[in-house]
Order: C-alpha cells, then sequence, then structure tokens
C-alpha cells in the first residue's frame, strides 16, 4: 500500500517538473524559478556533499541553472525522473568545476565541513522520503565498501586513484565497487520492507 | 587498458576526449559495457538523497538566478552593459590567470556576470534584486534604461590586500549600489562579507556576499529600500560571522568614502 502511494506521489511530482521544464524551455522564467525553489536545497546540499565547500556550492549550482536555462543540458523525460536528471547534471558540472580548481590551484585546502542542520524540513518530498532509508542502507555497509562508494559516486575518482586509495589490486575496482552497490540496493530493500512491515 | 574496462572512468567522466570517443565506439558493439553503464547509473541514482540538509547562503537565489537570465541579456546587451560597469580589465586579468583552462573558459566570465546579471534583475524589474533578505518593491519593467554612474570609488584597507570597487548608478530613477571585490580571503562556516552604507556614523545594511575560490565577489543593490533622504558618506565592507547582522559584528576590511 505504501509503496503505492509513495510511486503515485512521485509521478505527480515529475509530471509538475516536466510541466515546468516545458515552460522554461519557452522562456518563461517563473517556471525556472518554480524548478530552482523545489530543489535549491537538494542540490545544494549535494554539492557540499561532494565537495566540502560553501561557495564553490554556490558557483556549480548557478552552472547548472544556466546549463538548465541555455539548453546546453536538456532533459528527455523518456529516459527517466527529472529529479534524477538535475542530480546527475549537478554531479557532473561538480566534479567538472572541482577538477578545474585542483588543476590550476594547487594549495587546495580542506574546508572545514559544513554546519548541519539538525531539525530536517526538506520540501522535496522524494528527499524526505529517501534520505533516512538512504542513510540507513550505507551504514550497514562495511567500511571498505562505504569508501569505494564514496570514492567514486561522491568524490568522482578514477578508477586508478580508487585502486591506491583502497588498497586494490586496479582490475578488481569495478568488481568491488558494483559489489558494493548491489550490497547497498540489498539494504535499501531491507530497510524500505522494515518500515513497511513496521 | 583493454577498454571493457574504462566503464568507471567513462562514467566519471575521467577519460580524455580521444578515450572518450574511442570507447563510445566501443559502447556501441559491446552490450555488457552499455549493460554496466545503465546499472551504475540505477544503482546510484537515490545516493544524492543521503544528503544531509545545509541552507543555502542568504540571497543566492537572486545571485544563481540573476546571473543565469543574465546569460541570454548579456549577449544581447553586451555593449550596453560595457558601458555601464566596465569589466575589461577583470576579464583579462582573469583570463591570463586561467589560460591553462581552455575547457573552462566560461569561468572566467563569473565576475561580469555577477554584476551584469544585478543590472539584468534591476532591468527587469528587480524581480531578483540583490536585497538580502527585505522586502523589495517591484517596478515595471523598463523598456529603455537609462543607466548613469553617479559615482565610482575604491575601497581600500590597511591589513588586507583585497581590493573592490563600488560605484553608485542611477537608472530609470532609481539607484543601484554595485560593489566587486577580489583578492579576498575565503569565509568559513556561515560568514559573509556584508556591504555598509554609513551615514554619519550609522551604518545600513547594503549587500550580502560570499567569496569564490579565487577570492571574487560582486554584489549589486537597489538602493531604493533605504531612506532616500539621507547622504551617504562612507561605504565599507566587514566580514561578518553570518548573513544576518544588523550592525557591523566583524572587523571592517575595506572602506571608502564618498
Ligand atoms: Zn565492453
Amino acid at each position: 500500500m505504501m509503496a503505492l502511494i509513495t510511486e503515485k506521489k512521485g509521478c505527480v511530482m515529475s509530471n509538475r517538473d516536466l510541466e515546468y521544464y516545458q515552460k522554461m524551455i519557452e522562456g518563461d522564467k517563473q517556471s525556472l524559478e518554480a524548478i530552482y525553489d523545489k530543489y535549491e536545497k537538494l542540490l545544494y546540499s549535494f554539492v557540499i556533499k561532494l565537495s566540502s565547500d560553501h561557495s564553490l556550492a554556490e558557483e556549480v549550482l548557478q552552472e547548472v541553472f544556466i546549463k538548465l536555462w541555455t539548453q546546453k543540458a536538456k532533459y528527455d523525460n523518456t529516459k527517466g525522473k527529472f529529479s534524477s536528471w538535475i542530480v546527475t547534471i549537478t554531479r557532473y558540472t561538480a566534479i567538472d568545476i572541482i577538477r578545474s580548481k585542483k588543476e590550476s590551484v594547487s594549495l587546495e585546502e580542506e574546508t572545514d565541513v559544513p554546519e548541519e542542520q539538525s531539525e530536517s524540513v526538506e520540501d522535496l518530498v522524494e528527499w524526505k522520503e529517501k534520505s533516512s532509508t538512504i542513510r540507513k542502507a550505507l551504514d550497514q555497509l562495511s567500511d571498505e565498501q562505504r569508501k569505494i562508494v564514496d570514492l567514486f559516486y561522491f568524490k568522482g575518482c578514477s578508477q586508478s586513484v580508487i585502486a591506491k586509495e583502497c588498497d586494490l589490486p586496479l582490475g578488481t575496482v569495478k568488481g568491488r565497487l558494483r559489489l558494493a552497490l548491489k550490497h547497498l540496493r540489498k539494504n535499501l530493500a531491507t530497510v524500505k520492507g522494515g518500515i513497511r512491515d513496521a | 587498458m583493454r577498454e571493457c574496462e574504462k566503464v568507471l572512468d567513462y562514467f566519471n567522466d575521467e577519460l580524455s576526449e580521444g578515450e572518450k570517443e574511442q570507447f563510445e565506439r566501443h559502447l556501441e558493439s559491446c552490450e555488457d559495457c552499455r549493460e554496466e553503464i545503465e546499472e551504475l547509473r540505477s544503482l546510484t541514482d537515490d545516493l544524492p538523497f543521503s544528503s544531509e540538509p545545509v541552507d543555502p547562503p542568504e540571497g543566492m537565489k537572486d545571485r544563481v538566478l540573476g546571473a543565469v537570465f543574465a546569460e541570454e541579456e548579456t549577449e544581447e546587451k553586451s555593449q550596453e552593459e560595457e558601458n555601464v560597469v566596465p569589466l575589461e580589465q577583470h576579464l583579462e586579468q582573469d583570463s591570463s590567470r586561467e589560460v591553462d583552462r581552455p575547457t573552462r573558459s566560461n569561468r572566467q566570465a563569473w565576475l561580469m556576470r555577477g554584476l551584469a546579471a544585478a543590472l539584468v534583475a534591476s532591468l527587469v524589474g528587480n524581480v531578483f534584486a540583490l536585497t538580502g533578505g527585505e522586502e523589495t518593491v517591484s517596478e515595471p519593467p523598463a523598456v529603455e534604461s537609462t543607466d548613469q554612474v553617479n559615482q565610482r570609488v575604491s575601497l581600500e584597507g590597511e591589513s588586507t590586500p583585497a581590493r573592490a570597487s563600488a560605484a553608485m548608478i542611477r537608472q530609470n530613477g532609481s539607484q543601484l549600489l554595485t560593489l566587486q571585490a577580489e583578492q579576498l580571503e575565503p569565509l568559513q562556516g556561515d560568514e559573509v562579507y556584508q556591504v555598509w552604507l554609513l551615514n554619519g556614523d550609522e551604518p545600513y545594511r547594503a549587500g550580502t556576499f560570499v567569496a569564490n575560490q579565487n577570492g571574487e565577489g560582486a554584489v549589486a543593490f537597489s538602493m531604493d529600500q533605504l531612506p532616500s533622504e539621507l547622504d551617504w558618506d562612507a561605504v565599507a565592507i566587514s566580514k561578518e560571522p553570518n548573513a544576518q547582522s544588523q550592525t557591523p559584528q566583524g572587523e571592517v576590511i575595506l572602506s571608502s568614502s564618498l
């Protein structure tokens, strides 16, 4: 029952997104603003998770919404949800900008971990629904598995960097990563199932 | 490395242009790789939602959307805007600093975008005026703008290499304060740079901004929010613990009399 409701909500949400997106393509600024309002906090928080850098996060968001507005990045609704698409664009934009900074600025400083909000007031239903289950599922991975997921997905590292950081032969990285991600998927199903049973 | 071993680096956009093309040709004929990429995509789909919520800084929406909507307008109106705020010098400096970054050519335009954005924002009726939270009064969209620089000053400080310049711009009967700064120190946590206008000893908030990784920041502030009968004696920038300071809590780093 709960799965059904969730799916229905997700469906309604992405239709609204698509509506906004199509109006935005026609040049409607209010629709871009609506997309911005809906995703600002998720994307900002996501980039901070990727980079731990507040000023960079703002720069990335600017670049993402420029790509949206100028249609340098185009959304195709037959290929998946708008939310998945916009977080993917954000991830690549962040990786790209982080990489270019690292190349040109050698004295890259580790910035401190941002202050996190204690209460969870996300506007995005999808975020609210998924965040705790995903965090729980991640917590259930072994340290090594969490590390490989973090290096690959959140840090965007190359295979050889992952091999070095995790002390693994190059040829085994892909297998280990897939195993970790499948483990995560299984954990997610268990966590979700647990909630439904409760 | 065999082509099939490049899946992860392709997914993370780590391949060179040549390698990428080669791999994409390989993808056409290798179903395993196509499936692996699709699998990686679906297995990582939910991971962004694990991010802990962090509040964006005050005024970010105005700055970002201002810059976004400026993208197309800068192309159309670049002549006009360059007349208002000559940024060529900054752009030249920036591009010389970033010559070894050809793929990111648009990064150099950051400052330009910030300021142009602010100007365009005010052209389209203050909808996205960079005000830092206070209510703004919307004006009807101006068809013809009659921008005019009334005053331009350089801000200096004793204990910092940072520099800034500010300009008062009269536009369709209202005033805009624009300010751009460079060589700023990085901020920590919630810290922001706050612009103040001083009437005698009395400070008035006149825009908030953060510095980018290159130590550059820019802001435009609609003066319509301030009492119009006041004369402004000085403009100053301080580093504040957060964007809420109603009077300077932190040290004033740059200032100039007006
Ligand atoms: Zn293959």
